[in-house]
């Protein structure tokens, strides 16, 4: 009896689940949908069209030996090398994670006690990008076929360990000499680390290959306070913020919806003047929400996170003005798209989480393949973030955000004509 | 199209010939109505009679496929900024902000009618009065009962003083108490010169309040009356008691001496019956 009972309950209950297409977009499309998109973004479609780091290659010398060495960087696998000029301000404004720069003698000088320093600008908010760049710095060095090359980066790396070869012909010293030494590099580290007011770090691969090799490593982006934690930190709060600022103004744009199935609407229409005033009102209502809801979440992070968001908050007003038109115009557009709250309330989850994997806020794009940053920019997340990462990474202020507010302004006056337009016709006619 | 005159004067509602389709389907086909000031009217019909499509064409939410119509003198369709300030319609949904107090609730909807100030005040307490909810007047809506609820719906309606006003079922699901005093407000005001348009399933509440009936069906109105009238209208369909008695003529002769006296009196029909007799008995699911 209770079997059969539990039988007919669970059957009844995946008759109205089947009937139910928000929940089965829910359960069934969304996790497809956005399983999709990661592994796009992480390792592009069938195999192929991996992400690849975005490398600045200087070359300063143009000579046979540097040009070896270019080859060489662009036929890893792991890079996707630009050649380019003033590569430390293009750094340093966050258009790539890493430049190399050969300086002018470098080859002739390879060998020579007065061997020219390559150096390597990197922004150093871009963890993953370092690490993977660290990774491919030392074969791409080794393979580029210059035997001299490869002598002189093997002397400087044994150097770099403490290995001398005044020391040799005893391998067991030579061991112990060099596994000292890497003892006591990773001991002096460690006592800096314990220092009062020393920055807590675990072993760095990414700076420590390149200085291996020689190269001298600058970090050039992220202003006075930049470390990868805060560079994450600032990501991770604006990223939230863009997103949930999403959801919080869709669920504030149906209230729309909400009032039509209450009947309060229709009520308001019939007020002298209501019919103009209520989406005007919504709109309102909606955009001050928004703004409430970022500046608690940034002074949020300011307090406890140190994002610096008190560092110049006249471009973060701005920008985050433009996000909240955006957003709210958006919200407005799919309440008013909806036929039911319900509905929507389905459909702006998958677009709100679409958008918030392809626009940048789980992960940075620049940690993605090429065509997906341009996928992304279709979204207004990727623009809202590099807004943000701009001002509170790159330390940029109204002059370095003049694009993002416009694309944020371009996206708040689509959106809200689509929802006034959708408003007339489905709440004001008399058709 | 009628002629345009002084709005102070015209008949609350004048409607001729209207018609309204909904693509192929004719909710109103043909509709003559007309309502004069401070009488109420009950509009009646079956499901799917034509009765809300009338209602909000006549409010300004739905514009007439064919058809005048003039509401206080006015088109509901071009100077309806003006009418809707004139007007006031009870829906049949509880058009209430729930988490809202009943203070807030009519505020609110009296600020978006325009009124302000003390003016404001001074009608949010007469709504309060006339609804009996001046004690409850702080506690938020969702903690009221259906009865109370269907009251504060009602007044929300009245806030703005208009000359003419629109029930949609007010008494829908709630207790005889509630219904009874939602009566003795409609009555009231009826009384102090409101004109009222009343539509309801129940017509036992037609019979109460309404000065004047009309019959809707299938987008027209099949009659139109006061109840008398339209009780005589359906005289033949009335159900008439014959007593048979055979009496000899002395027998009857000493009835007559003692005062007792023979007739035979038809029973009109009731509203219930004249309904079913013009609008029939078959089921009316809407569509």
């Amino acid at each position: 009896m209770i079997l059969s009972g539990a039988w007919e309950v669970c059957r009844k209950d995946w008759r109205l689940f089947l009937r139910d297409r928000t929940a089965l977009l829910l359960s069934l499309a969304l996790p497809i949908f956005l399983a999709t998109i990661f592994a796009a973004a992480m390792g592009g479609f069938g195999g192929g069209g991996a992400a690849r780091v975005h490398l600045l290659v200087e070359d300063l010398d143009q000579s046979a030996r540097s040009q070896s060495l270019v080859r060489g960087l662009e036929a890893n696998a792991s890079l996707r090398v630009e050649r380019a000029l003033d590569t430390r301000r293009r750094i340093a404004d966050g258009k790539a994670p890493a430049a190399l720069v050969i300086p002018a003698g470098w080859g002739a000088s390879v060998g020579s006690a007065q061997q020219q320093q390559l150096a390597l600008y990197r922004d150093p908010g871009a963890t993953i990008e370092q690490q993977i760049l660290a990774g491919a710095l030392l074969p791409a060095l080794l393979g580029s076929g210059d035997e001299e090359l490869t002598r002189g980066i093997v002397l400087h790396g044994m150097g770099e360990l403490g290995f001398s070869f005044e020391q040799f012909p005893g391998m067991r010293s030579i061991f112990d000499s060099t596994w000292e030494a890497i003892s006591k590099w990773a001991d002096e580290h460690a006592a800096q680390d314990a220092l009062p007011g020393a920055p807590q770090e675990d072993f760095d691969f990414a700076s420590f290959v390149p200085r291996l090799v020689g190269m001298r490593v600058e970090d050039v982006a992220g202003g006075e306070d930049a470390t990868q934690k805060s560079a994450m930190q600032s990501h991770a709060i604006s990223g939230i913020a863009v997103m949930m600022l999403l959801f919080g103004l869709v669920a504030a744009g149906g209230t729309i919806l909400e009032e039509h199935e209450q009947g309060t609407l229709q009520r308001l229409r019939l007020a002298p003047g209501g019919g103009s005033a209520i989406l005007p009102g919504k709109f309102l209502f909606t955009a001050t929400l928004g703004c409430a809801q970022l500046a608690i979440l940034f002074v949020f992070g300011g307090l406890v996170f140190s994002v610096p968001v008190f560092r110049d908050p006249l471009p973060l007003v701005v920008l985050s003005l433009a996000v909240v038109a955006a957003a709210t115009g958006l919200g407005l557009a799919l309440a008013m798209l909806a036929q039911t709250r319900k509905q929507l309330e389905g459909f702006s989850t998958l677009v709100i989480l679409v958008m918030s994997a392809l626009g940048g806020s789980w992960f940075p794009l620049i940690a993605t393949p090429a065509w997906y940053q341009k996928l992304g920019h279709f979204t207004l997340n990727a623009w809202a973030m590099d807004g943000y990462q701009a001002i509170l990474w790159y330390g940029k202020g109204l002059g370095g955000i003049w694009l993002e507010v416009l694309v944020l302004l371009a996206i708040a006056a689509g959106t809200s004509a689509v929802a006034a337009r959708a408003w007339k016709r489905r709440f004001l006619s008399t058709d | 199209m009628l002629p345009l005159g002084s709005t102070r004067g015209a008949p609350a509602i004048e409607v001729r010939g209207l018609v309204r389709l909904f693509g192929e389907r004719r909710a109103v086909d043909g509709l003559d109505l007309e309502l004069e000031r401070g009488q109420s009217l009950g509009l009646l019909g079956p499901n799917g009679a034509g009765k809300t499509t009338t209602i909000r064409v006549l409010c300004t939410l739905c514009a007439p496929s064919a058809g005048s119509v003039r509401v206080l003198g006015l088109d509901p369709q071009r100077e309806a900024a003006e009418l809707r300030a004139r007007i006031g319609v009870v829906p049949q949904e509880l058009a209430l902000y729930d988490p809202l107090h009943a203070d807030e609730n009519l505020e609110f909807h009296g600020r978006m009618h325009g009124l302000s100030g003390a003016h404001l005040e001074r009608r949010v307490d007469w709504a309060l009065e006339l609804a009996g909810l001046r004690e409850r007047r702080r506690d938020p809506v969702s903690t009221y009962s259906g009865g109370m609820k269907r009251r504060l719906n009602l007044v929300t309606a009245l806030l703005h003083e208009p000359e003419l006003v629109f029930m949609d079922e007010p008494t829908v699901g709630v207790d005889p108490q509630s219904r009874n005093h939602v009566f003795e407000m409609v009555e009231r005001l009826h009384a102090d010169g409101l004109t009222l348009v009343y539509t309801t399933h129940q017509l036992g509440e037609v019979e109460r309040l309404c000065d004047r009936i009309a019959i809707l069906d299938t987008g027209r109105a099949v009659a139109q009356g006061t109840l008398e009238e339209l009780r005589r209208g359906q005289a033949h369909s009335a159900v008439q008691r014959y007593a048979r008695v055979e009496l000899d003529e002395g027998t009857r002769t000493r009835l007559e001496a003692a005062g007792i006296t023979f007739r035979v009196e038809e029973e009109l029909p009731d509203l219930e019956a004249v309904f079913l007799a013009l609008t029939g008995r078959a089921l009316r699911d809407e569509e």
